[in-house]
C-alpha cells in the first residue's frame, strides 16, 4: 500500500495523485506558491467544488503571508503547522496521512493541498453540488402540517431532521455501501431510547451489502427486509422529515442514502401504511373517521371487484331482487362472462393508470379524464361492459389511490387479480380461501421480528389507541410496546389528562357582569 | 431444548374457540334434536359440561408437565412403549378428524353453493389451504388463531339475533324434551364435535405462563360451548324440534331463514357459508397441526414443515372414503365416541398414574434442561 513515506516529495505525490485521477479531463490540477515561497499543488474535480470558496477562502489565505506572520521566517518543517494552525481559516480542513483517502476526498468533491516540504496533504471540505429547493413532498401532501419534503443531498436532510429533533441525543452515523458508487448511508436513532440491539441488527444488515451501486434507498430496502418474496412492503418510505422524526421518537430507526429524497423506516408494521402525518395534527375524533375511511377504501381496492365476480356468477340471489334484475339487464348485452368483463377492464385500468404516470404532466390530467370517460363510456356502448362494472372498477381504482402508502397499495393493487381468479372458479367460497391465504401470510410475516399485523395480533392494548382510530395524544402515553423501547414513557405519567382538567374558565362572561354591578 | 414462550392466556382460549367452532355447528342442533328434541339445548349444555371435565383433565396434565406435549410426558408416565401406541393412536385419530372434517364442509359446500364442482375440488382445497397454513411455527399458529378469532364469533352470534324475530319460545319447552330417547348417546355425540381442545396438550408447553392454562381453557370452552347451547336454542326455537329433524344442516337453514333489515342481502346462506370457510380453516388447521406436530416430536425431529404435504394424500384418501352424506355421519359418529375415549379417556389414565407414581414435570421457570 501506498503511504506517505513513498511519497515523500511533491513530485511523488502530485505523479501519485496524477496517476489515479489525472485521466479525467474535469480534473484540476493548480500549481502555486504558499507564501509566494513554497511550491504547492491544489487538486479537485473542477465541477464538484465551489469556485469562489476555492478563490477566497483557500487560495487566497495560503498564497499571502497573514499580517500576523509577516516578520517571522517559516522554515518548512514548521510550515504544516502554521498553515492548518494559523493561516487557512477554513474550518473543514484537515492533514490526511493516507495517499488513499486523499482519493477518497477528492471524488467527493473535496480538494487536496499538497505543498513542498510538508510530508501529508491538506484535504479541504470545498464540495458544492447544485441542489433543488425544499419542496412540498409529492406523494405525501397534507393540508395540515409542515410542507418541507427531503431533496437529494444527504447533509441536507440530515439537517432538516436535526433541526425538527433538536436532542443532543440524535444518533447518526455514516457507513459507505456500493463498490462502485460509495454511497453514503446514514443511519439516524436515538440513543437512550432506541433498543440497542434493533440498532446493531439494522447495522449489522446494512454492513452485509456487498454490492456494486446503491442509487436509492429502494435497494438498501430490498437488501435489508425480512421477506424478500412478500408482496408486502416491510420497510417504509418517506419524504416527510416530520414523519420520520415522529418515527425516531417512537423508537424505530431510520436510514438514508445520499441522493434519495427517501428515508427508509424500520421496522414497519401494516398499520403505518394507512396512518398519515395529518391523522396527528387535526383532531383525533374526525381524523379517526377519516382513518376509518381510509381501512374501508383498502378493502374496497382489494376485494370488490372479486366480491362482484363472485356474486354476479354464483350468488345472485343474495343481492336484492330489483337489484339483481337491474344487474342482469345491464349485463344483457355483454358476452364474457362477469370474470372475463372484469379482468378486462381492470388491466386497461391498470393500463391507464401506468400511462398517466409515465406522461408529463400537462398530458397525463387530460389523459385520465379522457381516458376514463370516453373509454368507460365507449366499453358500455359497444357492449364490451355493462355499467356496474365499470362502477365497482372505478370504486376500486379511486379506493386504491386513497391508501397513503403507493407501496402498500400497489401489494394490494397486485392481489386483486388472483382473488379475481378466484371468485371466477370458486365464487364466495374461493374469495374466502383466497382472503384467508393473504391474512395467514401478513400473519406470518415479521418485520425485525414485530409481527407484521401488530398491535392487533398479539393483542396489545396500548397499541389499540392508534390502530383503527387515532386515540388522543394525551392518552397515548406510551410507546408502542413491542419496539422494546428503553424509555416506554412519552409524557410524564403525572401530567393530568385530559389536560381539560385543570383549566379554567378565566373569561367566564359572569365575570364581567359582577364586575359592572358592582 | 427449551423453545420460546409465546403464547398469550388470551391467545390460548382464542386457540381453543376457534378450534371448537367449526363445521360442526352446522349439523349441531340435529344432533341435539334427534337425542331428546326440544330438550336439544340441554343435551348441548350437558356435552359441554362433560368436554370441560375432558378439558380440565388435559389442562391439569399440561400444567403437571409445562414444559412437555403430551407425546413427551407420556413417555415419562407410562413408559417408552405404551406411550408409542398412545401418540400414535392420537396422530392417527387427529388425522381421521381432519380428513373428516375437510370432507364435511366439502359435502356442505358443494351441497348448497359449488353444485357443479365434484366434491374432491373442495376437499383439497380446504385441506391445501390447511397444509400452507402449518408449515408456520407455532407462534404463528397461535396468531392465526387469535386474528380469527373475532371473524367467527360475530357472524354467528349475529345469525342468532337476526333470527329471533321468528323465534318462538314454546319450541323450547319442556327443556328437558319429551322423553329423551337418547339422551347420553346426543351428549356423547356433541361433545365428540368439542374435542379440538385436545390442541392445548401442545399450546401448554409454549404457554408464557402456563398456570394461567386453566383459565384459558375455562374462557376459552365458556365461550365456545355458550354459543353451541346459543345456536342450538336459537334453532329449535325458530324451526321446533320435528321441523329440525327433517333437515341436514339446521345452522344453514338459520342463516336461510334470516335476512338482513333494510333488505341489503336477500339471503344470508352464502354469505353465511363463505364467512363461516374461516370457522372451518383454523378447525381444520388446529386438527392438522396437532397430528404432524405430535408426529414430529414422536419422531423426535427438528421441524413438522415437512410432514405438512407428507401427509396429505393420506388425509386426502381417507377423506375420500365414505360413500355419500349419510355415510359420513354415521362414521363421524362412531370415530367421535372412539375419540372421546382417547381424548378424555387417555389423559385422564396419564393423570391417574401420574399421580400414583408421583411424577411431574419441572414447574415453569425452572429450566428443563437436565
Amino acid at each position: 500500500m501506498t503511504t506517505t513515506n513513498s511519497l515523500a516529495s511533491l513530485e511523488d505525490k502530485i505523479a501519485f495523485i496524477n496517476g489515479q485521477c489525472g485521466e479525467n479531463d474535469d480534473f484540476s490540477m493548480r500549481p502555486f506558491h504558499v507564501f509566494g515561497r513554497h511550491p504547492a499543488v491544489l487538486f479537485c474535480f473542477s465541477n464538484m467544488v465551489d469556485p469562489s470558496m476555492l478563490n477566497k477562502d483557500i487560495l487566497k489565505a495560503v498564497m499571502y503571508l497573514p499580517p500576523h506572520l509577516a516578520n517571522e521566517d517559516i522554515p518548512p518543517e514548521r510550515l504544516e503547522h502554521v498553515l492548518v494552525n494559523d493561516v487557512l481559516y477554513y474550518s473543514l480542513a484537515r492533514l490526511e496521512k493516507k495517499p488513499a483517502k486523499w482519493i477518497d476526498g477528492l471524488i467527493r468533491g473535496q480538494s487536496v493541498l499538497v505543498v513542498e516540504g510538508v510530508k501529508d496533504a491538506i484535504v479541504l471540505e470545498t464540495r458544492h453540488i447544485e441542489k433543488r429547493g425544499i419542496e412540498q413532498p409529492a406523494t405525501e401532501q397534507v393540508i395540515r402540517g409542515p410542507r418541507e419534503g427531503f431533496i437529494e443531498p444527504l447533509g441536507t436532510n440530515l439537517s432538516l431532521i436535526r433541526y425538527r429533533l433538536q436532542s443532543p441525543d440524535l444518533r447518526i452515523n455514516m457507513m459507505e455501501i456500493g463498490r462502485r458508487t460509495q454511497s453514503s448511508v446514514a443511519v439516524c436513532y436515538i440513543e437512550g431510547l432506541t433498543n440497542p440491539d434493533l440498532v446493531a441488527e439494522v447495522k449489522k444488515r446494512l454492513s452485509n451489502i456487498d454490492t456494486d451501486i446503491i442509487l436509492d434507498t429502494g435497494y438498501l430496502e430490498q437488501f435489508i427486509e425480512d421477506n424478500h418474496i412478500s408482496p408486502f412492503p416491510q420497510v417504509q418510505n418517506t419524504e416527510r422529515p416530520d414523519k420520520v422524526v415522529a418515527n425516531l421518537a417512537e423508537g424505530r430507526v431510520a436510514i438514508l442514502v445520499d441522493g434519495s429524497p427517501l428515508a427508509l423506516i424500520v421496522p414497519t408494521v401494516f398499520s403505518q401504511f394507512y396512518q398519515t402525518v395529518e391523522d396527528y395534527t387535526e383532531r383525533f375524533l374526525l381524523m379517526s373517521a377519516v382513518r376509518m375511511a381510509r381501512l374501508v377504501a383498502l378493502m374496497f381496492s382489494l376485494v370488490f371487484p372479486s366480491l362482484y365476480v363472485a356474486i354476479i356468477s354464483f350468488n345472485p340471489e343474495l343481492i336484492p331482487t330489483e337489484f339483481a334484475v337491474a344487474v342482469a339487464g345491464g349485463r344483457a348485452g355483454v358476452p364474457f362472462p362477469a370474470v372475463v368483463e372484469v379482468l378486462i377492464m381492470e388491466i386497461s385500468m391498470e393500463v391507464l393508470r401506468e400511462a398517466t404516470i409515465r406522461l408529463p404532466q400537462q398530458v397525463g390530467g387530460a389523459l385520465s379524464i379522457v381516458g376514463v370517460l370516453v373509454i368507460g363510456q365507449a366499453a358500455v356502448a359497444a357492449g364490451f361492459a355493462s355499467p356496474i362494472t365499470v362502477v365497482i372498477i372505478a370504486l376500486t381504482t379511486i379506493g386504491s389511490f386513497a391508501t397513503p402508502a403507493y407501496n402498500a397499495a400497489l401489494a394490494l393493487r397486485l392481489l386483486r387479480f388472483p382473488l379475481i381468479f378466484m371468485a371466477g372458479i370458486f365464487g364466495l367460497y374461493g374469495v374466502m380461501i383466497g382472503l384467508i391465504l393473504i391474512a395467514n401470510h401478513l400473519l406470518s410475516l415479521k418485520s425485525f421480528g414485530i409481527p407484521y399485523l401488530s398491535p392487533l395480533v398479539p393483542g396489545i392494548f396500548q397499541g389499540l389507541k392508534d390502530l383503527l382510530i387515532r386515540g388522543p395524544l394525551w392518552w397515548m402515553n406510551k410507546r408502542p410496546g413491542l419496539l422494546q423501547t428503553l424509555d416506554s414513557e412519552r409524557q410524564n405519567p403525572k401530567m393530568v389528562t385530559p389536560p381539560r382538567k385543570t383549566s379554567k374558565d378565566i373569561l367566564d362572561p359572569n365575570k364581567s357582569m359582577d364586575e359592572k354591578e358592582r | 431444548m427449551e423453545h420460546p414462550r409465546s403464547i398469550t392466556a388470551i391467545q390460548t382460549a382464542s386457540i381453543l374457540v376457534s378450534t371448537i367452532i367449526g363445521v360442526g355447528v352446522l349439523p349441531l342442533p340435529l344432533f341435539a334434536v334427534e337425542a331428546a328434541d326440544s330438550g336439544g339445548p340441554l343435551v348441548t349444555l350437558v356435552a359441554v359440561l362433560l368436554s370441560f371435565a375432558g378439558l380440565s383433565i388435559i389442562t391439569v396434565l399440561g400444567m403437571r408437565f409445562p414444559h412437555q406435549s403430551i407425546v413427551e410426558y407420556s413417555e415419562q408416565v407410562i413408559g417408552k412403549w405404551p406411550a408409542w401406541i398412545g401418540s400414535m393412536l392420537i396422530i392417527a385419530f387427529f388425522a381421521v378428524l381432519t380428513s373428516l372434517t375437510a370432507r364435511e364442509f366439502g359435502e356442505v359446500v358443494v351441497t348448497s353453493v359449488l353444485k357443479k364442482t365434484p366434491v374432491e375440488i373442495t376437499v383439497i382445497v380446504m385441506l391445501l389451504l390447511a397444509a400452507i397454513s402449518t408449515r408456520n411455527s407455532i407462534a404463528t399458529f397461535s396468531y392465526i388463531h387469535f386474528f380469527y378469532f373475532p371473524l367467527l364469533l360475530w357472524p354467528a352470534l349475529f345469525i342468532v339475533a337476526l333470527s329471533l324475530k321468528n323465534a318462538d319460545v314454546l319450541n323450547l319447552q319442556p327443556i328437558w324434551g319429551n322423553k329423551p330417547k337418547d339422551f347420553l348417546g346426543g351428549v356423547i355425540t356433541i361433545a365428540a364435535l368439542l374435542q379440538g381442545s385436545f390442541i392445548l396438550t401442545i399450546v401448554i408447553p409454549r404457554m408464557r405462563r402456563p398456570e394461567k392454562a386453566m383459565i384459558s381453557s375455562l374462557i376459552g370452552l365458556t365461550i365456545a360451548g355458550g354459543l353451541y347451547v346459543i345456536i342450538v336454542a336459537a334453532t329449535v326455537s325458530v324451526f321446533g324440534a320435528e321441523e329440525i329433524k327433517q333437515l341436514l344442516w339446521p345452522t344453514l337453514e338459520l342463516a336461510k331463514a334470516t335476512s338482513l333489515p333494510a333488505n341489503v342481502l336477500e339471503r344470508l346462506d352464502a354469505a353465511f357459508l363463505a364467512v363461516w370457510v374461516t370457522a372451518v380453516f383454523t378447525t381444520l388447521l388446529s386438527s392438522y397441526f396437532l397430528t404432524i406436530y405430535a408426529l414430529r416430536q414422536l419422531l423426535r425431529l427438528q421441524e413438522h414443515k415437512m410432514f405438512a404435504f407428507f401427509l396429505l394424500p393420506f388425509v386426502f384418501v381417507m377423506a375420500m372414503l365414505p360413500q355419500n352424506i349419510v355415510n359420513m355421519y354415521d362414521i363421524i359418529e362412531i370415530v367421535g365416541r372412539i375419540g372421546l375415549f382417547l381424548t378424555i379417556g387417555y389423559p385422564a389414565l396419564l393423570l391417574l398414574v401420574s399421580i400414583l407414581r408421583g411424577k411431574r414435570g419441572k414447574r415453569h421457570g425452572e429450566s428443563s434442561s437436565l
